[in-house]
């Protein structure tokens, strides 16, 4: 078939959310560097947590939580919510949240040194770095790709899962554009989290824009965020323009609703 | 005052390290919240709303009782906590507590 990428065999990394592990074909690819952009309030840290949370507790994999700006303690409290205890996970060396300055990875830092000791303590496979937009901005302008490529490159050398997490200034709207953040040749995977506005009221939509050798789900699903965790939905099937952050309802869609109107208003 | 009579003991140096400066019990109170910080002293002072030299002082005398260990990135002296030995100073402190109530009571 065309444009379909064979994939059988190879391993992947689940994000225990079943429903996107589905779109993307089973998972994330081993060792794959994946960008995760959305803005504030989509749920990039829940996702990325239960990511985390289902390394550790499917297949034994150590987690790494880098975050530059949000407080650890903040990111204990909100996954309790969920009912996920990090602290405990961190007493039994199943997981690592690492908090540091950007300027320790980039220029003249050394994530080497800098990560030796939690990535070791943990056995890390899987890190999320929590942001690639935090991480960027210490870079100088002209370094940002090659500064941003040898951190990546250092977690693919561990042999590491990397999700790093991107955030998108812009609420509502063309949230993300791949050629303004100029950084997706670097990553393998980049998934877009999107707030929609559909009969004025406010939903949200995941969408797999890219995936480096391997074929996954085109369509725009919708999600929410509920007590345990992101749930993935159908797609968004009788609307166009989603990405555009206003969707209108498609004409099949038009013509079957006024159709049942029509109908009501002759039943009555 | 008997021998017996003597108040409960901590390690001094534990003692005066830990609870002789607010600083420095902010110090604490930020790392036992964020076990996971790695930084430099700026980074930290960052952390707290505070200027590195506001702290610098600080972070060394808990350096000096190995409470906090050091380490080069880059060219950066990075600071972090050192989980046994807190682990320990935490189980000390507990003993002193425990012991300074059975005193009271008898």
């Amino acid at each position: 078939m065309m444009n379909t990428v064979s994939t059988a065999g190879a391993p992947r990394v689940k994000t225990g959310i079943a429903e996107f592990d589905a779109m993307l074909r089973g998972g994330f690819m081993k060792g794959d560097a994946v960008m995760l952009a959305g803005s504030a309030g989509t749920g990039k840290t829940t996702i990325a947590l239960q990511y985390l949370i289902n390394g550790i507790k499917t297949t034994g994999e150590g987690g790494l939580y880098l975050t530059f700006e949000q407080h650890p303690d903040q990111i204990y409290r909100d996954a309790k919510n969920f009912g996920w205890d990090l602290q405990k996970l961190e007493a039994e060396d199943k997981l690592r949240i690492v908090f540091t300055s950007p300027d320790l990875l980039m220029g003249e830092g050394d994530p080497e040194s800098l990560l030796e000791g939690p990535i070791k303590a943990v056995n890390a496979r899987r890190i999320v770095v929590d942001s690639l937009s935090h991480l960027s901005m210490f870079a100088k302008n002209d370094d940002i790709r090659q500064e941003t490529y040898r951190v990546v490159n250092f977690f693919k050398r561990k042999e590491m899962s990397t999700l790093l997490i991107w955030e998108s200034p812009q609420v509502l709207g063309q949230s993300f554009s791949i050629s303004d953040v100029g950084l997706s040749f670097l990553v393998d995977a980049i998934v877009s989290l999107k707030f929609v506005e559909i009969d004025s009221s406010i939903r949200r939509a995941i969408v797999v824009l890219k995936m480096r050798g391997s074929d996954h789900d085109k369509s725009l699903r919708e999600y929410e965020i509920t007590k345990d965790g992101v749930k993935v939905h159908a797609s968004f099937k009788d609307y166009q323009g989603i990405m555009s952050g206003s969707p209108t309802k498609v004409a099949a869609e038009r013509f079957a609703e006024a159709f049942r109107e029509a109908a009501g208003k002759k039943g009555k | 005052m008997s021998e017996g009579d003597k108040a409960p003991q901590l390690p001094e140096n534990l003692f005066n390290s830990l609870l002789s400066s607010s600083g420095r019990a902010d110090l604490l109170l930020l790392f036992h919240r964020n076990p996971g910080l790695i930084d430099t002293v700026e980074g930290i002072a960052r952390r707290m709303g505070k200027k590195g030299k506001a702290i610098e002082s600080d972070v060394s005398e808990l350096a000096k009782n190995s409470i906090l260990q050091k380490k080069k990135v880059g060219n950066s002296d990075v600071y972090f906590l050192n989980r046994e030995k807190d682990a320990e100073a935490q189980r000390d402190i507990a003993n002193y507590i425990t012991n300074l109530g059975g005193k009271k009571k008898s």
